[in-house]
């Protein structure tokens, strides 16, 4: 006696093998799109730069510095104020604001910046403050002692005024970290602001140190450089990345879109089956609901793996930069397979409530595609913060399960990450998927599996 | 409004006399001397709204007969066999499969071979069966024997590893009929099995009808428009309209009680005096029923051959002439005419 969940399960197949156009709709159209995509966005030119807000986290470490001036102490942060002045900073001639910091931990940021839900991450040195002083001291020193060089070319006495010391001299430097993903445009354009605005930053300390110095000594202000980079900037690319592209980021995505493109199929398959009466004989037959659902499942379950390997096989082909080896291509269809799960529920939610096939597939596409935009399979989204929870910041988008599985998509195949790096992500498409999965089976089992 | 416990008891009281009447009437007039049913309704109503599809039906189908199920478009056939079989839930009253409660019977027991084709196209003629099969726990051997012979009965071995999108009309019908009747079951149903058959797939399949019952026993609901394939086949025919059962007999008893007399057909060789001459024709002796249907003239007529003389030249002496006339025993279409009328249903 065959077991009835597979006797279906192979006769799904069958259909679904030998309808060409279900075919071509389930694994070839996906792959067009990874096609266009590639080609579209398979440099790392390919993103224009506008004058939007980048997405940005400054994690500041300055642990601060104590100054003296006319017998009174102060302790100042200019990594604060260097953060302030990112957080301010517009666009010439607009209200835009350069950046939009995002109020997050070091390990969130990382986070985030591999979901390219920011540009970039700025890593404030521990003793930056230290730094802004060495470079202000040098500067007044330099300013200082430029003008006795004047008086001894004219022939006065190369001393300083009286009542003047110059600064105390100390060799601090600091080093701005500017952490990103260098083959993405949006942290090119990001990081040449951030490395432009420290460069105006720095000077502008430069400048203040002299204009004091001045105007104690009542000279003009000269030419004079601090010899040393006090302040500096230094890129460093995202770890565990190579140079990326948009496309990269995007091939993830498009394996969640075909994903996706089944709640069109699921629902036109089951749909069918009601419209041509064949659920009715079934139903007439010792079948369970139990051996239909649990067979329509495995089918489907069967199309997703062939569909996640065909696309990864073909987004390799085309240059995708995959990390990890079999491994994280076990786990990729693994995780894959929930994201599956999730568009047979949402398949068996639409085939409950559709009349005929043609309703079930053009209802399916209407809901497949926006979904596909709202998981940021195409492009990443805004910020729509909701909280934190685990450590790691949720989205609006995130209560979508595809989300989830689009997410741990990323981190396995770009960067290689193991399974203890996306169990967050799989546990809440587990949870999401599982929800979906019950009013999925319990919708279309009232309605089209009872008697009329 | 909800029936009181009184009125509630008498409708179970009507309810149950109809039942003995009918039960009576069947066996009265039936040839069988069993009296194992193998599928009754009892009170049997199906509402829509307002609308009763179905109107406290009840009759007894016994094991190994072909019961011949008629009646108009919408006259509630489908409706009643559906509930039948358990694919609807009635508003009221009980089905009994072999005495039992249907919810009870074993799901093998009945096969049914809907109106529409209701076929996997994808799958090739073997697998559709194979699938349903599977689904009513045969074992595979059994299976693979049983769609051996079926699709040999039903001539379609050529065809078992063919896609059902490549058979033609005729063969996808008689498919139909191997999906009902795969797992063996006791009682068939056929809703319309021969529709847009050719006479050649129209014989087989009644031959196959035939050898279901005289060579398995097995029990043959019938639901059909061909008249003459519900009097070639049916030991008991059944005819319902709006819901309710008219009639229950045999074809023969049916045709002998119901409309009795010959038919004479009659075409004037001028049509306008079509009128004229019906209702001349009235006044005749014997003339029991006249009727005009497409330009000919329908006469049902106790002794008719006595009568010709009489209506020929009734018709002379209306000043047209008689172009074309015969004369035939009366049919079980004519039962169907006139016991559910003229008027189109849809």
């Amino acid at each position: 006696m065959t077991v009835k969940f597979l006797s279906l399960a192979i006769k799904a197949l069958k259909q679904t093998i030998r309808d060409r156009r279900s075919l071509f709709f389930l694994l070839l159209f996906p792959v067009v799109f990874m096609v266009i995509f590639a080609f579209a966005f398979g440099s790392p030119s390919s993103l224009g730069t506008g004058t939007a807000p980048h997405e940005i986290a400054v994690i500041n470490l300055d642990q601060g510095a104590t100054v003296s001036t006319n017998n009174t102490t102060q302790h100042i942060n200019d990594g604060a104020s260097f953060t302030q002045l990112l957080e301010n900073i517009t666009y010439a001639q607009t209200d835009t604001h350069m950046f939009n910091l995002n109020n997050v931990s070091a390990d969130q940021a990382q986070t985030m910046l591999k979901g390219r839900a920011l540009d970039a991450v700025i890593t404030i040195p521990e003793n930056f403050s230290q730094a802004v002083i060495s470079l202000a001291n040098a500067s007044a020193r330099a300013e200082t002692t430029s003008d006795i060089g004047l008086r001894v070319i004219n022939g006065s006495t190369a001393q300083l005024p009286v009542n003047t010391t110059l600064p105390k001299q100390s060799n601090v430097t600091a080093q701005v970290i500017v952490e990103g993903d260098t083959g993405s445009s949006t942290f090119g354009v990001a990081q040449g602001l951030i490395f432009n605005i420290l460069e105006q930053y720095r000077s502008q300390i430069q400048a203040t140190a002299i204009r004091q110095v001045d105007a104690t000594l009542a000279q003009n202000q000269s030419q004079s450089n601090a010899s040393i980079d006090y302040i500096s900037a230094a890129v460093q690319p995202l770890t565990g990345t190579r140079s990326l592209t948009l496309f990269d980021y995007q091939a993830p995505g498009l394996i969640v879109f075909a994903l996706l493109m089944q709640v069109s199929s699921v629902a036109q398959d089951l749909t069918r089956e009601s419209d041509r009466g064949t659920l009715g004989r079934l139903k007439l037959s010792n079948m369970r609901s139990f051996d239909l659902l649990f067979g329509t499942l495995l089918t489907w379950i069967i199309i997703a793996v062939a569909q996640i390997l065909l696309l990864l096989g073909v987004a390799v082909a085309l240059g995708f930069e995959w990390s990890g080896g079999a491994n994280s291509i076990g786990l990729a269809v693994l995780v894959g397979i929930i994201g599956g799960i999730a568009s047979i529920s949402l398949g068996l939610l639409l085939a409950a409530f559709t009349t005929n096939e043609r309703q079930a597939a053009q209802l399916g596409v209407l809901i497949a595609v926006p979904v596909s935009f709202l998981t940021g399979a195409f492009f990443p989204l805004p910020n729509e913060i909701l909280g934190t929870a685990f450590g790691t910041t949720f989205q609006v988008y995130d209560l979508l399960p595809w989300t989830q599985v689009a997410d741990a998509l990323r981190q396995i195949l770009i960067y290689g990450s193991g399974f203890g790096a996306v169990a967050v992500y799989v546990g809440f498409a587990i949870v999401l998927t599982a929800i979906l999965f019950v009013v999925g089976v319990i919708s279309y089992s009232r309605v089209r599996l009872r008697p009329e | 409004m909800h029936p009181t416990g009184s009125s509630k008891r008498n409708d179970e009281e009507r309810r149950l006399a109809m039942f003995s009447d009918v039960r009576s009437m069947t066996e009265q007039s039936s040839d069988y001397t069993t009296d194992a049913y193998a599928l009754e309704a009892q009170g049997l109503t199906k509402r829509y709204g307002d609308l009763v599809a179905v109107d406290d039906l009840t009759l007894q189908i016994k094991k190994g007969e072909i019961f011949g199920f008629l009646g108009p478009n919408g006259a509630g056939k489908t409706t009643a066999i559906k509930m039948m079989v358990g694919l609807l839930s009635p508003t009221g009253g009980v089905v009994l499969i072999n005495g039992q409660d249907r919810a009870r019977v074993p799901k093998r027991s009945i096969g049914i071979c809907p109106q529409e084709l209701v076929l996997w196209e994808e799958l090739t003629c073997a697998e559709n069966l194979i699938v349903m099969g599977d689904m009513y726990d045969l074992p595979r051997t059994v299976t693979n024997e049983r769609v051996r012979s079926l699709l040999a009965d039903l001539a379609l071995s050529e065809k078992a590893n063919v896609r059902v999108s490549q058979l033609s009309g005729g063969m996808k019908r008689r498919l139909n009929v191997a999906l009902a009747v795969i797992h063996n079951p006791d009682i068939v149903v056929l809703d319309e099995p021969s529709a847009g058959l050719d006479p050649q797939s129209r014989l087989l399949l009644w031959d196959f009808v035939r050898s279901l019952k005289n060579k398995e026993g097995k029990t043959i609901i019938l639901t059909t428009h061909a008249m003459e394939e519900a009097d070639a086949l049916s030991d008991r025919i059944a005819i319902i309209d709006h819901g309710k059962l008219l009639q229950f007999d045999t074809p023969g008893n049916l045709k002998k009680t119901i409309g009795s007399g010959d038919i004479i057909e009659m075409q004037l060789a001028d049509r306008e005096k079509n009128e004229a001459v019906m209702a001349d024709l009235k006044a005749v002796n014997g003339i029991l029923e006249i009727n005009e249907a497409s330009g000919k003239i329908t006469i049902r007529a106790l002794n008719a051959v006595s009568l010709l003389p009489e209506i020929i030249e009734r018709v002379d002496a209306t000043r047209t002439r008689v172009s074309d006339i015969s004369i035939r025993e009366n049919t079980l279409e004519d039962v169907f005419i006139y016991l559910t009328g003229r008027g189109l249903r849809e």
